[in-house]
């Protein structure tokens, strides 16, 4: 069964986002709380889940982080907008494999994304989508270490 | 790849027009369609094109839209017809320069910016020859391809390939060298 895979545009780890970080660093009230959880947290994600999981994170961003988010800056917005539209093709690419079945999602992925959720609705909705926005590199590096032909989770 | 959004001139008679440029992606069309993003080049600008490469940064339908302004008047805004996606951008075939030093066929491709690599066939001219390809990931570098046979004649050609938008150039003109000769145009 072939593995869906997804490629992260290089810019978008070394551009957009440390423009993002460098802009909102600042505006995060709640340093100590993070919403991707650490790195170990999704580390244990199966490469049979990696699909899954990497769907519904996108989800997540498209439909909470960048809509709770009010960014007046045009030069966030744009470095905003570029991620969103990347996941966006990223997401219609991973839908092409959901037509195969290959995109299955088990007990773990779900509990995974759900912990995601929990820790964003602990936080009123802007503070957690800035936050999510500063946690951005988590994900994007995850889904570059996660989406090689030779990966194993 | 460079992407250029042009529109004809507001006739304003010895008055300096200048005109504004927004885009939305489709995530902004589709989940946020209040908002429209100021160009990174051309909020404002005297011109009648905008460099707006660096706004497509993803492979989806982007809205672009365009409206005129002297002193304090705006016109209303001027929408592109069709959207633009990058998938449809056409690639011209890359620059490139064949070269022999010594015993070694050497080529050096145009750098087109970091989103470009190259596909390189080459192979010797002579009756049933193998064609070598060898994937060169960035221009402006010399590239070693292969060490020759004294008196024969080896030939290049090169197209450019673009991953972000599953998109490639069609071939260079085949340039061809031999060990004493300069490299000869086809």
């Amino acid at each position: 069964l072939r593995r869906c895979l997804i490629s992260v545009d290089r810019s978008l780890i070394e551009k957009s986002f440390p423009e993002i970080k460098r802009a909102l660093q600042t505006n995060d009230t709640f340093p100590n709380v993070t919403i991707l959880s650490t790195l170990e947290n999704l580390k244990s994600i199966q490469p049979v889940d990696v699909c899954c999981v990497t769907s519904r994170l996108l989800t997540f961003y498209r439909d909470r982080v960048f809509k709770d988010h009010q960014e007046t800056s045009p030069e966030v917005m744009r470095q905003i907008s570029s991620i969103a539209n990347s996941f966006l093709y990223m997401q219609k690419t991973l839908e092409q494999c959901q037509v195969h079945n290959q995109c299955h999602c088990s007990q773990e992925a779900t509990n995974a994304t759900r912990t995601i959720h929990d820790n964003y609705d602990q936080l009123e909705a802007s503070s957690a989508a800035l936050k999510s926005l500063g946690e951005l590199d988590i994900f994007l590096a995850w889904i570059d270490e996660n989406h090689q032909e030779t990966s194993t989770a | 790849m460079k992407h250029l959004l042009m529109w004809n001139p507001v006739a304003q008679p010895r008055e300096t027009v200048l005109y504004s440029v927004e885009y939305q992606g489709e995530y902004e069309s589709l989940y946020m369609s209040h908002i429209w993003i100021p160009s990174s080049q051309c909020s404002p600008t005297n011109g009648l094109e905008c460099d707006v490469t660096d706004d497509v940064t993803a492979t989806v339908p982007y809205n672009f839209r365009v409206r005129a302004m002297l002193g304090s008047q705006t016109s209303a805004w001027s929408t592109l017809e069709h959207p633009f996606n990058r998938n449809s951008t056409v690639l011209v075939a890359p620059r490139m320069e064949v070269t022999e030093h010594g015993l070694h066929l050497v080529v050096k491709l145009e750098d087109l910016g970091p989103q470009f690599e190259f596909l390189v066939v080459y192979w010797r001219k002579e009756p049933g020859a193998t064609e070598h390809v060898k994937v060169v990931k960035s221009g402006n570098t010399p590239v070693h391809l292969e060490t020759m046979e004294p008196g024969a004649m080896y030939c290049v050609k090169a197209q450019a390939w673009v991953k972000a938008i599953g998109r490639h150039s069609t071939f260079s003109q085949i340039q061809c060298v031999d060990m004493q000769g300069e490299s000869l145009p086809l």
